[in-house]
């Protein structure tokens, strides 16, 4: 196997790291601040895909139509989070795991179903323009050339997020919200409000993760549930509500995934589970989250 | 003449003009057709078109008054989800509850491996029409099973003979394989595999690699394979999967690289990526309409189903309403709707389809119907590209001997 080969295989890993990340970034930011576990976010994310595709399928024709889908599936996909967390998510902060889990993954089967209604049960595909439908060489390693905007906006993301959280009086507040809820309402800040735009930003995230994704294949019905698993596999890995552990842990699935393929195809998915398992036996707050607020 | 007995006349006129009318508006028993298929999940996109062929077959077939000119059939719709255990609950459900006679299933083999038994228990026919694994109807055989696909041998055979037959010719030594990680995807490929070591005994196999059901994302693989460089890669990927898989293999330049003979491509995948699927690759496919459009009956099906629909009918739409005039067929030959009668009827039988003149295989209920070899090439007829230089592999070339039939009977029963 040579250098150029094994490159290759890394720069798969960070694409698909890249993926994950842009999907559990969001879930990750609404469990840490909120301490919702989100079950219908990839219902969110396989809803900004297909937003995605609307919208690319109204403006076509125009130049700008491929690129400027993307951040507006995002914000359509906002729009719908911003809506179910005032009628819904709301109601239920202060009840029990288990009832919040069994309530958005009603919401997950609920969006599903809303997604087969609206946009039908045949695959979507988005053409791409002419200048990404070509492989890139790096150091000779092929690379698809959109993963390079993949990697960008991945990069974007997280740069944004930190920006946010270190330097922006709101991220102040959403930073000190995931330590202490009680705290912050005390200093007269509103928690609920500052809840209701979280989840928002949260589930753009999503939006705009599928947007991304819906270039990359097809869309189709049933591709959020293989990608929630993997999600939760990053976000138990890196720490819930930890941005940093967000990033490694994707890269981590990323990787691990990619190598496996190339030296061991049997056990690419089962590894992921093994290394999820091990670190919930070990360090179930994950590699750089910190242990539970009770 | 008398009044009365003009009156007396006219009565009794009217009295058989009554009763005349009464036994002939009196509906002869309808017949309930079953159709439960993966509407939502992977098969969603596939099974769609067959229950829109359905349907047309069923109208075509009632506005001649229904089976055997009296038996009006009346559909019953089913979602299996694509997932056994649903499978068997709606198609148990259709059994009991809507009484049907037959039922066309499913997208899955996995469902419809899991429907046999339910439909053997029940006695009620089973024609599978996308699935199409050839342990649905090789081990475990059910006498209420048809299957009017090519099955997985067959298919494997067909383009294995074809991959086979370039191999040699361009000197091929190493190859890999990308299947799907279920029933089909794994029967098919030992198939593959299986028949290349006969024709080829000098090619070897460098790597299996089985992406999971559903698979999204296959980057990862697209390299690996790439890194390895062998000769040509053989893929067995099915519907949204094989979509992703070709979509994103491209934009790695993955075909300019690497022979990609053998995938199934049907005329889904020809409509949906018609303007991004790599031209000059060779392909499978289980039943074109463009292979048989000088048999009349595929060319009224096309017509109609395009004006009905407003589109080409793909694989899937074309083995549904296959599936509904071999079942039409086997009921006149019974001349009864009994299921016993036409299940005994139907064995052996010779049935003229859209894709010819084709017969039921007495051992297994396999239909002996043919596989479709060639390379994707642009035609100004329409709007997509379809396969020219097509190698229509027959169902006896392709077909499994009855003897390894038996024979893998005998070893299931150890």
């Amino acid at each position: 196997m040579d250098i150029t080969s094994l490159f290759a295989q890394f720069l798969s890993g960070l694409t698909y790291g890249t993926i994950l990340f842009l999907v559990a970034a969001g879930l990750s930011l609404i469990f840490g601040v909120m301490n919702i576990l989100n079950f219908a976010h990839a219902a969110l994310w396989l809803m900004g895909a297909y937003f995605s595709y609307t919208f690319w399928s109204w403006m076509q024709g125009y130049s700008f139509a491929f690129w400027l889908s993307i951040p507006l599936a995002g914000l359509a996909a906002a729009a719908v989070g911003w809506v179910m967390e005032v009628v819904l998510i709301k109601r239920i902060y202060k009840r029990e795991l288990y009832e919040q889990l069994l309530i958005t993954y009603c919401i997950a089967l609920i969006l599903s179903d809303t997604i087969k209604l609206t946009w039908g049960v045949t695959n979507k595909l988005i053409v791409r323009p002419e200048i990404i439908q070509k492989p890139v060489f790096i150091f000779g390693a092929p690379l698809d050339s959109y993963f390079l905007f993949v990697i960008a906006s991945g990069a974007a993301v997280a740069i944004g997020l930190w920006w946010f959280l270190k330097y922006t009086r709101y991220g102040h507040i959403v930073k000190a919200a995931v330590y202490s809820r009680e705290m912050v309402g005390a200093l007269g800040i509103p928690i609920p409000r500052i809840d209701t735009w979280v989840f928002t930003l949260g589930i753009f995230l999503a939006g705009f993760a599928g947007g991304i994704q819906a270039p990359i294949g097809s869309i189709t019905l049933g591709m959020d549930t293989a990608i929630i698993i993997q999600a939760f596999c990053v976000v138990v890995i890196g720490g819930f509500g930890s941005l940093l552990g967000t990033l490694v842990g994707s890269l981590i699935v990323g990787e691990v995934m990619s190598f496996t393929i190339l030296f061991w195809p049997e056990g690419a998915m089962v590894l992921i589970f093994v290394i999820t398992a091990a670190i919930l036996i070990v360090r179930p707050w994950g590699l750089f989250g910190t242990p539970m607020r009770t | 003449m008398d009044l009365r007995k003009t009156a007396a006349f006219f009565v009794t006129v009217i009295t058989c003009l009554f009763f005349f009318g009464m036994t002939g508006a009196k509906a002869a028993e309808p017949y309930n057709l079953g159709v439960a298929l993966g509407l939502t999940g992977t098969g969603a996109l596939y099974s769609a078109d067959q229950v829109e062929a359905v349907k047309l077959a069923v109208e075509e077939i009632n506005a001649k008054g229904g089976f055997l000119g009296k038996h009006k059939i009346e559909l019953f719709i089913r979602d299996t989800q694509t997932k056994p255990d649903v499978g068997v609950r709606e198609v148990k459900d259709l059994i009991l509850r809507d009484k049907i006679k037959a039922v066309i299933n499913d997208y899955s083999s996995a469902v419809a491996l899991a429907v046999k038994p339910i439909a053997q228990e029940y006695k009620v026919l089973h024609i599978a029409a996308i699935s199409n694994s050839e342990n649905i109807t090789k081990i475990n055989p059910s006498p209420y099973t048809f299957q009017v696909v090519p099955n997985t041998y067959m298919q494997g055979k067909a383009s294995a003979v074809a991959v086979a037959k370039m191999a040699k010719q361009k000197g091929w030594k190493e190859y890999i394989t990308i299947a799907s990680d279920y029933e089909w995807g794994r029967s098919t490929q030992a198939e593959v595999v299986k028949v290349l070591k006969e024709m080829v005994p000098n090619l070897s196999l460098k790597k299996e690699f089985w992406p999971r059901l559903g698979e999204a994302q296959f980057t990862s693989y697209i390299t690996g394979i790439m890194a390895m460089k062998p000769d040509f890669v053989f893929g067995v990927l099915a519907s949204n999967d094989n979509v992703a898989w070709m979509e994103q293999a491209k934009t790695y330049g993955f075909f300019d690289k690497i022979a990609y003979p053998g995938s199934l491509i049907s005329v889904t995948e020809l409509i949906l990526q018609a303007k991004t699927l790599p031209r000059n690759i060779i392909a499978l496919t289980r039943a074109p309409f463009f292979a048989h459009l000088d048999n009349p009956m595929m060319a009224d099906f096309v017509k109609n189903y395009r004006a009905k629909y407003n589109k080409f009918p793909s694989d899937w739409a074309v083995l549904g309403y296959d599936a509904v005039y071999a079942l039409k067929q086997g009921v006149e030959k019974a001349n009864s709707i009994d299921t016993e009668k036409v299940k005994d009827s139907m064995k052996g039988l010779t049935v003229n389809l859209t894709r010819g003149k084709l017969a039921f295989r007495t051992i297994d209920n396999q239909l002996s119907c043919s596989s479709y070899v060639g390379t994707i090439t642009d035609d100004p007829k329409y709007p997509f590209p379809i396969y020219k230089d097509i190698v229509e592999v027959k169902g006896s070339e392709s077909e499994r001997p009855e003897s390894e039939i038996l024979e893998a009977r005998k070893a299931e029963k150890k």
